[in-house]
């Protein structure tokens, strides 16, 4: 009996299977490479996320450009009212979006294709790369790029003209890849913006050649025009109709703006769209914001019945200032009583104010400047569904309103811009600039990244200061006549790549620092234009 | 052998028993004339053998004629009592043991071993001290009880959570909580979602599935050494629980019933004198087109604060109501020589002092033991069952809790009108709308939410055991069992449809649990037990099995994606793009095990143990097979030397364990998971090929010293736990082509000594007081994190204050922001708003788990009374409200009505060059209150010394042969009675969170409670 027992025993102890283990430890909630490669999921089925994650959210935008813009202003007084929109950092996450979410996967997307020999899913993750980086970089300066993926313990960040450079380089192999494969339809279950359709990612890739070509048009004018010229005359062509926009999916998402102003209750119309809006009589406005009821908050323009939060504004309670102007409620998802289902990300209109733009700096193939400019505003009333073209083109007298706060007057303004619309072939090239940015910024609603990118290569559209500067040596100093430059890394990049930091900052010229004072690379900080 | 064998076999043995037998009743007391439970009382000479009841009563079938009874029991010296032939009914009263030599207590894997001979601290509890208060949590009766124990009890009510830490927190991502083990098995006790800064409700956890009145102790095994046979999920300490069995002898029925009232006692101190002028804020804010230095007047507010005697008052305190528990339960316990059984049937009914708050739970407990084969195979089997059911459970935090709402109301409006219509019909959507004031996301309609808002938590559990030994040998047994623990869970909570719309979609919301755990566990263990000479041997080895399959199950919740239609909470009516979750958290683990204990002539013991694991958690990494190993020293000096008269009792022990802790599941290599809109999230964790357990290497010196024959008694540990390989979350560097990934790291110190001191104060044949003191200290040191990267900190802000876990930091280290100062101290007021200013960077305050806790427990008996008073204390560490900073910011608390009253509030500050003395109470307040401004007013000590129990009863004991009640007691119970000290404005001890983070910490959360009732017990 006890021998029995005692082999028994020592059974069940060698006996003890481990051959379990390995499925026991896996999730089979997760889905596996293996199922994916059903279909080609393998390589298709993240980039809809991919395209999703090139746009950010609240803190990603809303409380960044969209406020130092003066898109969007925020009437909460987050963390005691000094944040990002009065420059004082206190999120900084579209650095990690880029990363988490569009590069780490592309990186596998990429290692996928290549293994699983389906090259063209490659170049379509390449080209996303370009998509999020050349976002990221209009943020932060140089990003880590070339080194991306890389195992050394420092990974060096990508020096701002050497950035472009292999950008303009990598979209060319890109193009020449789709090029050979115009008829191929392998994208199609996989794209919610062109629905497969290459010849459609070959206008977007001559309109982003166009974009970052215009960026440097002051810092290398020679390398802009080379590459502009490039991308007006590549037989792709570029986005001409709104049909041909770039719009990435919401995946069921509702609108971050919309859900910023109408769930969380945390945004309004800034106080610069309403003096630009208003003062140029823009009919868009109605498409973009909602009129507010209560006619004494815009008792300063009873015609207009909008009224806007100043950018950095100074606040006592969130409550004062909820009943301005919320978005339009269109920017709902269908389930809230709107219609919006995907986001704008790069538009005929805009490209139309890029050509105007370089028709004005003598790039070939760019066309008539005026013709564009209107062409522009054209397609972007179109796009918006707006009406009264006409005569808003005509338009050469009305000019952007003064603000008045109706509940806290330190944050009136005097409107530093005295633009109007109508184009004036007599007008200096500056003047004229001046108009097709400030239009380019007015149709960038909802996409304003490339308007800060803007603003700071030329200066227009002419916004006013934060009204509040709580900017201090903590992340970098702005001083009264100044408005930010760009944002500073993110933590875990100055703690676990303090070296490659250290590198990039060294990258940024003279004098550089990581903090949002330091200008980037293509931000001369000269006044004129031409 | 066939059944029907056995059966003769068993009416042979009945018939010769019966034919020369006598029945003995008897009472078994110690010198309290108090019934000694479970006192084996045995015929000298013969195997007849049986135990005693709850109350110490025993019936035997003797052989007629004279006898001698041997009695034995745990403390107690054991006792020969002569039986005359006539003497049917005997009453004994036994001694307690003047040393500590006999004491048996309850070890790893449910094993009974000499005291003297373990090499550990241990403690052991009757369940008598755990009912006695009538609290339905066990482990909420043990605070103050037992040294060395850490218990923080959610303020969530009935059915609440409860976190328990032995020696201090070891593991940076893990719980660090004990392991809890019913009968030598270990026990699933998954803890549910916690509340947060935004919101929450307490999800309980395992515990209160155990029927408090089905324990007959409780050992708390404090050490790794003493839990390193319960492998790495014992790391964390061992808390075992011993249930009751049947006794042989006539049935012995117990009825016991208990009301507790429960009575909000913990309100913050509110004002209701000072309002606005339809704000959100009970404050006057200064003129908006005046600002800046007019603010600061050396001697009177600027402002004219809007100020009425004839607000309503008190509406804050009768929203709460008085609490009522009802918990009636019975037990049966019975059977004849070979078989004995017990039964136990509970039901608790509590109605929580949250409005709509209820709970309700049903307990069944049957066990049973059988001897057979000559008594040498004794089968045992255990079946519990419970069924737990809470609804609105009360959370915290800013969302959607009734809190925020109640106490922020602006107190110049009309409560009562939101009372009486918290809904409004909104005929732009023809249905019902929150009626509410304001529009901000923490505050919702009170009545709103606890109306139209649902929460609903259920859990049924069966825990269900088999046991059977067999006796190889006389020295060598063999045991084998096996045991399901099954627990059902359904979260269901629902939002109702235009409530407040950043939290609540316009159909409203609905989030949805329904998960099983289950977890199989089987063991085989060989022990033996003999004495050659001088040198005694105990040895044991086995293996375990371990199959766990937790939170396999779903969630779904559409969060402020907008349901279909509205106030339906159906998965039909789920907007398209939310995700149906299906959850599962499974592990395999096995594990061999030996223990050797040398003994030599009874005064020095050698214990070696060691076990391996193998675990399914670290598959693929190489390292899942894993060995720790225990060594132990104890040496009784009493028997060894001759001592002083008055040193009865003298015993020293030391051991040295490594043990580890376990990981988590599925960090080797996971896989994908599929996102809103159909894509595909692909996994950016660097697999983690090199996974190893968490080391923790514990060391233990202790005495146990017993004085005038054991009347006073002090038992002494100081142990080192040195926690290594870490498991930690990484962000990867963003150029890795990753987002996060785990490390092996750290190295985590805890140190700190327990002690308990004993004494019968007074021990005559009328009074008896005994009483004991707990204490314990705890240091709790993180020696390095990132050894490449010192600067390395987990943890970031959290709504106002950051709890940090970095090199050379501790273990719940409070960081916030304090004033800026200059060199004199003088607060830096903004030279342009003269408003107080904000240091630049945060500052470390203090550690939230105190230094020192220490409990008094008393018991008293005179004649028939009872009484039993516990005093249950706290020691240093801080405590955190963010509920005071937010009643500032709202001026809502006393605090800022009493500054209004005299116009300003002195201050030590400087502006430019120009020092200020007072400030204006608003300017003040706006700068200070609030979620995330200067904290510092609002950090306090954790310092508190409380009345945590008072009993007082009296016992009926009937006098009559054959009474049809043989006993009844009646007591008063009063629970958290009133605090000797508190500076805290709540009660740090009644956890918004039984997690990790939160600890001391108030958002919200359920304001202190002060029970009172009584209980009613029958024996028949």
């Amino acid at each position: 009996m006890k021998k029995i027992i005692f082999a028994l025993f020592v059974v069940t102890i060698l006996g003890s299977c481990t051959k379990d283990f390995v499925t026991t430890n896996q999730n089979p909630n997760q889905i596996s490479d293996v199922l994916l490669k059903q279909d080609f999921n393998l390589v298709g089925s993240p980039i809809s996320g991919m395209l999703f994650n090139l746009n950010g959210h609240q803190i990603e935008e809303d409380l960044c450009q969209d406020s130092w813009m003066g898109f969007m202003s925020t009437g909460t007084d987050f963390v005691g009212n000094v944040n990002n929109t009065t420059y004082y950092i206190r999120w900084n996450a579209y650095w990690g979006r880029e990363y988490g979410s569009v590069m780490s996967p592309a990186k596998q997307v990429i290692q996928l294709a290549e293994d699983n020999n389906l090259p063209l899913f490659a170049t379509w993750a390449k080209f996303i790369k370009i998509l999020s980086m050349s976002k990221l970089t209009a943020v932060h300066g140089p990003v880590i790029y070339s080194e991306y993926g890389s195992t050394a313990a420092t990974i060096h960040y990508d020096k701002e003209s050497d950035l472009y450079d292999l950008f303009f380089k990598q979209l060319d192999s890109i193009q020449t890849d789709f090029a050979a494969n115009t008829a191929y339809k392998g994208f199609t279950k996989f794209d919610p913006s062109y629905h497969g359709s290459i010849p459609e990612w070959m206008k977007l890739v001559n309109s982003i050649r166009l974009r970052l070509a215009m960026r440097l048009s002051k810092v290398a004018p020679d390398v802009a025009k080379t590459q502009g010229e490039k991308a007006l005359s590549d037989p792709a062509g570029l986005i001409t109709s709104n049909a041909d926009n770039f719009t990435n999916d919401l995946l069921g998402n509702i609108m971050p703006v919309a859900q910023i102003c109408y769930q969380w209750d945390d945004t309004r119309m800034s106080a610069v769209m309403e003096s630009f809006l208003g003062g140029l009589k823009d009919p868009r406005v109605s498409s973009y914001f909602a009129p507010v009821s209560n006619a004494t908050l815009y008792a300063d323009h009873p015609s207009f019945p909008y009224k806007g939060i100043r950018n950095g504004a100074y606040i006592n309670t969130k409550a004062e200032h909820i009943p301005f102007s919320k978005v339009n409620p269109n920017f709902n998802d269908p389930p809230n009583g709107g219609t919006t289902k995907t986001r704008r990300d790069f538009t005929a209109a805009e490209v139309a104010f890029l050509k105007a733009e370089a028709g004005l700096r003598g790039w070939s193939g760019a066309g008539d400047p005026k013709t564009n400019y209107e062409n522009g505003i054209k397609l972007s009333f179109t796009d918006w569904g707006a009406g009264g073209v006409d005569a808003y083109l005509a338009d050469n007298t009305s000019k952007p309103l003064n603000y008045v706060d109706p509940v806290d007057g330190r944050n009136n303004f005097t409107s530093l811009s005295t633009v109007t619309v109508a184009w004036n072939d007599a007008d200096s090239k500056e003047l004229k600039l001046e108009k097709i940015i400030t239009q380019k910024w007015i149709n960038n609603f909802t996409n304003t990244l490339e308007s800060w990118v803007d603003f700071r290569r030329t200066g227009y559209p002419k916004i006013p200061h934060v009204a509040k500067n709580d900017s201090s040596p903590d992340w970098g100093v702005i001083p009264a006549d100044q408005w930010i430059k760009r944002m500073p890394y993110p933590d875990n990049e100055r703690v676990g790549n303090a070296a490659g930091v250290a590198d990039a900052v060294s990258k940024m010229g003279p004098g550089a620092k990581d903090d949002i004072a330091t200008r980037l690379w293509w931000d001369t900080g000269n006044p004129s234009n031409f | 052998m066939t059944r029907f064998k056995v059966f003769l076999l068993f009416m042979l043995i009945a018939n010769v028993a019966s034919a020369q037998t006598r029945e003995l009743k008897g009472l078994v007391t110690d010198a309290a004339n108090k019934g000694v439970p479970s006192a084996t009382v045995k015929v000298k000479g013969s195997k007849t053998q049986g135990l005693t009841s709850v109350d110490g009563r025993f019936t035997l079938s003797v052989p007629s004629g004279n006898i001698v009874l041997e009695v034995s029991s745990i403390g107690f010296e054991p006792k020969e009592v002569a039986v005359a032939e006539t003497d049917n009914n005997v009453s004994i009263m036994m001694t307690e043991s003047s040393t500590a030599l006999s004491e048996v207590v309850v070890t790893a894997l449910g094993i009974k071993r000499e005291k003297k001979s373990l090499t550990y601290a241990t403690q052991q509890i009757g369940g008598d001290e755990l009912t006695k208060a009538a609290n339905n949590n066990f482990m909420n009766a043990l605070s103050g009880k037992v040294a060395g124990v850490n218990i923080a009890t959610s303020n969530s009510g009935a059915g609440g959570s409860t976190k328990a830490v032995l020696r201090g927190s070891k593991s940076l991502t893990g719980t660090s909580e004990a392991l809890y083990v019913i009968d030598g098995v270990p026990m699933v006790n998954n803890k549910g979602g916690q509340p947060g800064s935004y919101g929450g409700t307490d999800a309980g956890d395992g515990l209160s599935a155990i029927n408090p009145g089905d324990i007959e102790s409780i050992s708390v095994l404090r050490g790794a050494s003493a839990s390193i046979l319960y492998g790495s999920q014992g790391a964390n300490g061992v808390i075992l629980i011993t249930t009751k069995k049947g006794r042989s002898g006539k049935a012995v029925v117990n009825f016991n019933s208990s009301t507790i009232f429960d009575q909000v006692s913990g309100l913050p101190d509110f004002q209701y004198r000072y309002g606005s002028e339809g704000g959100d804020y009970s404050w006057t804010k200064p003129d908006t087109s005046i600002h800046g230095p007019q603010l600061v007047n050396i001697t009177k507010s600027p402002i004219a604060n809007i100020m009425s005697n004839s607000y309503q008052k008190g509406y804050i305190k009768d929203f709460f109501r008085t609490g009522i528990t009802a918990t009636n339960s019975v037990s049966i316990s019975g059977g004849g020589e070979k078989t004995t059984a017990y039964f136990s049937y509970a039901n608790t009914s509590a109605k929580g002092v949250m409005p709509t708050n209820t709970y309700g739970r049903n307990q069944f407990s049957f066990n049973q033991s059988t001897k057979l084969l000559k008594d040498k195979i004794v089968v045992t089997s255990n079946v519990m069952f419970s069924s737990e059911k809470s609804r609105n459970r009360p959370g915290a935090g800013y969302y959607n809790n009734p809190l925020t709402g109640l106490y922020l109301f602006s107190r110049d409006r009309d409560f009562n009108k939101y009372k009486n219509n918290y809904a409004v019909f909104d005929t732009a959507r023809n249905m019902p709308k929150m009626n509410w004031y304001s529009t901000e996301e923490k505050q919702n309609n009170p009545f709103w939410e606890l109306n139209s808002d649902s929460k609903l938590q259920t859990s049924n559990r069966v825990i269900a055991d088999l046991k059977i030994s067999y006796e190889i040998a006389k020295n060598f047994n063999f045991q084998a069992r096996g045991n399901i623990d099954y627990n059902d869970v359904i979260l269901d909570n629902r939002f109702a449809a235009d409530g407040n719309s950043v939290s609540v979609s316009p159909n409203g919301t609905w989030s949805y649990t329904r998960y099983n755990d289950k977890a199989l566990y089987a063991d085989g263990i060989f022990t033996y037990d003999n004495t050659f000479g001088n040198i005694s041997v105990t040895a044991l080895a086995g293996v375990s099995y371990q199959k766990n399959s937790f939170n396999d199950g779903m969630n779904v919740g559409n969060g402020t994606t907008s349901l279909q239609y509205p106030n339906f909470f159906s998965f039909s009516n789920m907007p398209s793009n939310v995700i149906f979750n299906k959850t599962l958290n499974r592990s395999l683990k096995q594990g061999a095990f030996g223990d050797l204990t040398l003994g030599l002539k009874d005064f020095l013991y050698l214990d070696v143990a060691a076990r391996n694991d193998w675990a399914s958690t670290l598959a693929l990494t190489g390292n899942q097979s894993y060995l720790y190993p225990s060594v132990g020293l104890s040496a009784i000096i009493s028997q060894m030397i001759k001592l002083p008269e008055a040193i009865s009792y003298f015993k020293v022990r030391a051991s040295l364990t490594q043990t580890a802790n376990e990981v988590p599941f599925n960090v080797v290599d996971p896989q994908n998971s599929i996102g809103s809109g159909g894509t595909i999230n692909r996994n950016t964790q660097v697999p983690f090929t090199n996974l190893k357990p968490e080391k923790i290497v514990a060391s233990e010196y202790g005495t146990d010293i017993r004085f005038l024959n054991g009347r006073f008694g002090v038992n002494f540990t100081v142990y080192k736990d040195v926690s290594t390989n870490q498991f930690l979350t990484l962000s990867a560097p963003s150029g890795s082509g990753y987002t996060f990934y785990y490390v092996n790291a750290g190295k985590i110190v805890n140190n700190g000594f327990e002690f308990t001191v004993d004494a019968d104060v007074v021990r005559n044949n009328n009074l008896v007081w005994k009483t004991a003191f707990n204490g314990s200290s705890n240091k709790n040191k993180i020696v390095e994190l990132i050894k490449e990267n010192p600067k390395y900190v987990v943890g970031g802000q959290d709504e106002g204050f950051d709890s940090r876990i970095m090199a050379g930091g501790s273990f719940n280290d409070l960081w916030i922001y304090k004033f800026a100062r200059n060199d004199a101290g003088q607060i830096i007021l903004d030279p342009k708003s003269a408003i107080p200013t904000k240091a630049q960077n945060e500052t470390k305050v203090g550690n939230v788990n105190p230094d020192f806790l220490l409990g008094w427990n008393n018991d008293f008996t005179y004649k028939n009374f009872f009484a039993s008073v516990l005093v249950d204390s706290k020691f240093g560490g801080v405590a955190f409200s963010k509920t005071e900073a937010f009643l500032d910011s709202y001026g809502v608390s006393e605090r800022t009505a009493a500054a209004r009253d005299k116009g300003s509030i002195p201050i030590n500050a400087i502006m430019g060059t120009t020092a200020v003395t007072s400030i204006d109470p608003w300017t003040y307040y706006q700068n200070v209150g609030d979620r995330n401004r200067i904290m510092e007013p609002y950090v306090f000590s954790r310092t508190n010394v409380r009345l945590a129990q008072f009993v007082l009863g009296y016992t009926f004991r009937s006098q009559k042969a054959n009474p049809l009640v043989k006993d009844a007691s009646i007591s008063l119970i009063g629970r958290n009675l009133f605090f000797f000290y508190k500076k805290a404005p709540f009660d740090p001890e009644q956890a918004m969170s039984t997690n990790n983070s939160m600890q001391s910490n108030d958002v919200f959360s359920m304001p202190s409670t002060r029970s009172f009732g009584f209980n009613v017990k029958f024996t028949f």
